[in-house]
């Protein structure tokens, strides 16, 4: 049985659930992503309070909180076939506590193939998060008329709410930070807790691109929303100055003698230049 | 204590509070071009080493450490990196900055650096801000204005990222402390690895004015390490050490600040933290990322051995976290100098890197890293390799059986890769194939290791053969020559 959901992370619990109370599951796919497939029998799955429940509690219990934590994580990612690759881990964990053993333990069987696409792709998700908290840059913007955008939470978050961008300049002094992304994976929520806590007096929105949505957060509080009105944000007037100062700096610290752009390119992937101030040359002034 | 009073006041009284940006003009631009320039040779980026939340106003440090760019040339940007100054009182021959040479000099205003600092972090170009300056004015003078761009940014801005602070050879004790006290790394250049390159190349810095302040910072940490958990003392205080009063001690510093701060009350606290968040702050935080230090390679003589065992010294000796080294850039003609020609030793530092790695996290030794007929390293191979070839006896080591330590100095084996090896034969034996998954590098690990008994090396096991084999198309020839060579010296 091929199970389709609506891509949630509740969804894919659901089809979990599905898999050992209805039918194995031969496949499990976004429904938009979806191929369909004559030979293979599908199946709409909606997600469901009391199975999700039911499988998170399960895999808590028998496997590992940590394990939990782990398949969200991995969920994030753009892993293919992440679903069966989870689904995967987690019939290895209850067969392994269902065998009496501790199924936590089965994250140290780093030598085998189930445990090491998840290991794989979980590692890639935290590699990517770690280079954004380097790679992110924010611009310093204003917002003209403070009707333009509202933000209203409708993910998770730490504290919930709705935003106007004039509350957000009242405690930014004039100014908010505006960065873009477009990430592999879909980080923003592990983002957030790194960047709220280092400006936590600079209300700031990361936008990412690629997904439409962004991660407010002022005053050590965040949510993540869908978003797109970044580009109704203006720069402020030493904008610029700063962003040329930047790019100066950058080509002054290479050293010519060590020239290595594939050394350059291997830890910062042409695939973020587009929103690095430092590679732009829109404004070399 | 009549000395430092007079310091802070300086310093206090003569804050301008800039909360607006400093209008950009084109001397910034000038400015960060040539003292950035200065400071770019200056190789010690990392960011790591301390771990906080923001208290403050803005910034927080990752112990794990972040690179926030990288230049053309493939090196990590983390931190603003600037000299306060280029204006030299010296003439180390090596610098481009030396009294002698004939460049355009320039000094920022602290409150310039500052605000530059916030607007760059801000933005998140980067960690946080790597000061180091030449000497103008005194080593004194030099390290006052250090000191007040870096107490405008921890005050006024209540910024909590990380700083690592240059110390200039020869500064007052109780200037060191203060700087100790705003800053999360100190590092006081060793330059060269010994005391006669030293006289001939930087006359001007003296052996004794570098490890006086090596040796304040260690003491302090200990000091500030066995206040800390008291009974300790005579235990963890080294032989010789004096807790000194009076002479740049933490205890007069902190009191100090204490006094000038409540002076200055209302206008610091338009944005930051009050008194007693400042007072608790301060209580334990000398340094707290600790201290490292920098040496040419190449401008000078020594062998590799000398070198190492100078890091080796200064690992035991000042608790350093790191030394680093940094391949000579000729700047200048001079006859004690290499020539202008000569490309960097690049190769050399890296082989030196990977000594140095050695002795940090694999428990090897410099004795052990080198014998009295090879005083340097072998560019070809890394030292590891060439540590393991040359004590074949201990080899091949079975991975399902050795301990951590023995695993460790298997060739191609990690710290990452033995964790993994001991985490899963708790509950199932290593597989050959699994190493690979586990992170080893087989192509180099498979000639010193077995697996359940098994042997997998392609080649005799022989320090000849075995070398033959890892050097790889380009070194092969060498090592063939090599080979040819024993041979000769067998028939002989
Ligand atoms: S003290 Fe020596 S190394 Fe430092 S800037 Fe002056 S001349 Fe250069």
């Amino acid at each position: 049985m091929n199970y389709l959901y609506d891509g949630s992370f509740e969804g894919f619990l659901t089809c979990v659930y599905e898999h050992y109370y209805t039918e194995r599951a031969d496949g499990i796919f976004p429904e938009g992503a979806y191929q369909l497939d004559m030979t293979v029998r599908a199946m709409s799955v909606l997600s469901d309070e009391v199975k999700v429940q039911k499988v998170s509690g399960a895999i808590v219990s028998k496997i590992s909180k940590y394990d939990m934590e782990r398949i969200y994580r991995v969920f994030r990612t753009n892993e293919p076939d992440k679903e069966m690759k989870l689904l995967r881990y987690i019939v290895l964990g209850f067969g392994v506590a269902r065998s009496g053993r501790n199924g936590g333990s089965i994250r140290l069987l780093h030598g085998n193939q189930t445990v090491l696409d998840v290991q794989k792709a979980e590692q890639r998700i935290g590699f990517e998060v770690h280079r954004l908290c380097g790679l992110i840059r924010f611009s310093a913007v204003r917002v003209d008329h403070p009707s333009q955008f509202v933000a209203t939470q409708s993910g998770s978050g730490n504290k919930g709410g709705v935003v106007e961008s004039g509350m957000m300049v009242a405690h930014g002094g004039n100014e908010i930070l505006y960065a873009r992304i477009d990430p592999d994976n879909d980080v923003l929520e592990f983002l957030a807790e790194h960047f709220s806590d280092r400006y936590k007096r600079n209300p700031f929105i990361i936008h990412d691109t690629k997904r439409g949505k962004a991660l407010v957060s002022f005053n050590r509080e965040w949510f993540i929303t869908d978003f797109s009105s970044g580009d109704l944000l203006v720069d402020t007037d030493s904008e610029q100055d700063y962003q040329r100062l930047w790019k100066l700096y950058h080509e002054i610290m290479a050293t010519k003698e060590r020239t290595n752009p594939k050394c350059q390119k291997n830890f910062m992937p042409v695939r973020y230049w587009k929103n690095l101030t430092e590679l732009q040359t829109f404004n070399l002034g | 204590m009549l000395n430092i009073c007079f310091v802070w006041c300086r310093i206090l009284t003569n804050v301008r509070f800039l909360f607006v940006g400093v209008v950009m003009n084109d001397a910034v631009f000038r400015k960060l071009t040539l003292l950035g320039e200065g400071a770019k040779y200056d190789v010690s980026c990392s960011s790591s080493g301390t771990a906080r939340v923001n208290m403050g106003n803005i910034g927080s440090a990752s112990c794990a450490g972040i690179c926030h760019s990288w230049t053309a040339d493939g090196r990590c940007v983390s931190l603003l990196k600037v000299l306060l100054s280029n204006d030299c009182l010296y003439d180390c021959k090596y610098c481009v900055n030396r009294r002698s040479a004939n460049v355009e000099r320039c000094t920022f205003e602290p409150e310039e650096l500052a605000d530059l600092t916030i607007e760059f972090y801000k933005r998140n170009y980067i960690e946080g801000l790597f000061l180091s300056s030449a000497v103008f004015g005194s080593p004194d003078h030099t390290a006052e204005q250090m000191l007040r761009c870096l107490y405008i940014l921890r005050e006024v801005y209540g910024f909590y990222g990380y700083i690592h602070a240059k110390v200039i050879p020869g500064v007052s004790p109780e200037l060191l402390s203060a700087l100790g006290l705003v800053s999360d790394r100190l590092s006081v250049n060793i330059e060269l690895p010994s005391e006669k390159s030293l006289d001939l190349l930087a006359p001007q810095k003296k052996p004794k004015a570098i490890f006086a302040p090596m040796r304040q910072i260690t003491q302090t940490q200990t000091e500030q390490k066995t206040l800390k958990s008291a009974g300790n003392m005579a235990r963890l205080r080294p032989e010789g050490l004096n807790v000194s009063i009076g002479d740049g001690s933490l205890d007069d510093a902190r009191a100090l600040m204490a006094k000038n701060f409540s002076n200055i009350g209302n206008e610091v606290r338009v944005q930051t933290t009050s008194l007693p968040d400042i007072r608790r702050k301060y209580k334990e935080k000398f340094a707290p990322a600790g201290q490292t230090t920098q040496m040419i390679v190449g401008a000078s003589p020594e062998s590799d051995m000398q070198i190492i065992k100078m890091s080796e010294a200064l690992y035991r000796k000042f608790s350093m976290k790191r030394v680093y080294y940094s391949a000579y850039i000729p700047v200048t003609d001079a006859p004690e100098l290499p020539s202008r020609l000569a490309p960097p030793p690049l190769k050399r530092e890296h082989r030196l890197y990977q000594a140095d790695w050695l002795l940090r996290f694999y428990g090897y030794t410099a004795g052990e890293i080198f014998t009295d007929d090879e005083p340097n390293l072998d560019y070809d191979l890394d030292p590891k390799v060439i540590w393991a070839l040359r004590n074949l006896k201990y080899f091949p080591i079975e991975i399902n059986r050795a301990s951590e330590e023995e695993l460790l100095r298997i060739p191609g084996i990690g710290n990452v890769s033995v964790y993994r090896i001991m985490r899963q034969r708790k509950i199932a034996s290593v597989k050959y194939d699994d190493l690979k998954r586990m992170g080893v590098v087989l192509k180099r690990a498979k000639y010193f290791l077995t697996c359940s008994g098994k042997y997998f090396g392609n080649c005799g096991f022989d320090p000849v053969s075995i070398r033959a084999a890892l050097a790889g198309p380009e070194g092969a020839q060498l090592s063939l020559f090599d080979v040819r060579n024993s041979q000769n010296e067998l028939s002989l």
